[in-house]
């Protein structure tokens, strides 16, 4: 018994080191993008905020959403727009003139810090619990998948609606170019 | 402590409405609009672990979906409006001033 609290005392420790880790390169990420001033550096930021925030759900063990975000979000989404970026070969005079840039970050901030602040102050008033790992059928395909077709049934079909008009509206704004000529 | 992935997950929403707000690179303001639904997953997540109910999951994958489907008609947008004006100001794109 005694062996096994030591036990999670050390998984509990574990736990915040790589919370501490995933959580420091998400914000270097996120801050990589807003401070680059090429777009190419900037996704690639946004890759490693990305792929922190992988981690950060395995850690809460979120199976399902932490594959999820390496396909869909890491995979696919990011290559797309680096794709996009590479395909119009932006060079650092096409790029807008941001001389005055750092003084809308400060204003930026001068705005946003007091609202972080009362949101965090609300967040603090949460009743909190370990962040420990769930074992067992917690997040896994099998389960979501059952949460998403028994309660979700009516937001999954007009998500899936939503990406037909997607496909359809991209197809269109695709195809107008070349119907012109 | 649960608690601080929200709080991760605010820090980086605000990131995310300062790239909006003080950039004009469209390819920034597009990828700061991703980074702050990738906030707002976190969040869910965050509160799923919380209440150990699968909802959380649910609607983070919905939001991966609407953000697919924004990433592929916002690039479609954003190559159309390179092809017309050449440039990613997001100051040249005001075609609908008064």
């Amino acid at each position: 018994m005694k062996k096994n609290t030591r036990k999670g005392a050390i998984d509990i420790m574990l736990a915040e080191l790589l919370f501490t880790v995933f959580a420091a390169l998400s914000v270097i990420g996120a801050l990589g993008l807003i401070l680059s001033r090429h777009p190419m550096n900037g996704a690639i930021s946004l890759v490693v905020t990305m792929i922190s925030l992988a981690g950060l759900y395995s850690l809460l063990s979120a199976k399902l959403i932490f594959v999820l975000q390496l396909i869909v979000y890491a995979g696919a989404i990011m290559s797309l727009i680096l794709f996009i970026i590479m395909f119009l070969n932006i060079r650092n005079e096409d790029l807008p003139d941001e001389r005055f840039r750092w003084l809308y970050y400060l204003g930026g901030a001068v705005l946003l810090v007091p609202v972080a602040q009362l949101m965090i102050k609300a967040a603090k008033s949460l009743p909190g619990t370990e962040a420990t790992i769930v074992g067992g059928d917690f997040g896994s395909v099998k389960s979501v998948g059952l949460v998403l077709f028994k309660d979700w049934l009516l937001p999954f079909e007009i998500v899936s609606i939503l990406l037909l008009v997607a496909l359809v509206g991209a197809v269109v704004l695709a195809g107008k170019r070349r119907a012109e000529s | 402590m649960i608690i601080d992935y929200l709080i991760l997950s605010i820090i980086l929403f605000c990131i995310g409405i300062l790239g909006v707000i003080s950039r004009r690179n469209v390819f920034t303001v597009f990828m700061s609009i991703e980074l702050m639904l990738n906030a707002a997953n976190l969040a869910f997540i965050a509160f799923s672990r919380l209440h150990e109910s699968m909802d959380g999951h649910v609607l983070a994958m919905m939001v991966m979906a609407v953000a697919a489907a924004e990433a592929a008609l916002a690039l479609a947008v954003v190559i159309l409006l390179h092809k017309h004006k050449s440039k990613l100001d997001t100051n040249v794109f005001s075609l609908l001033k008064g």
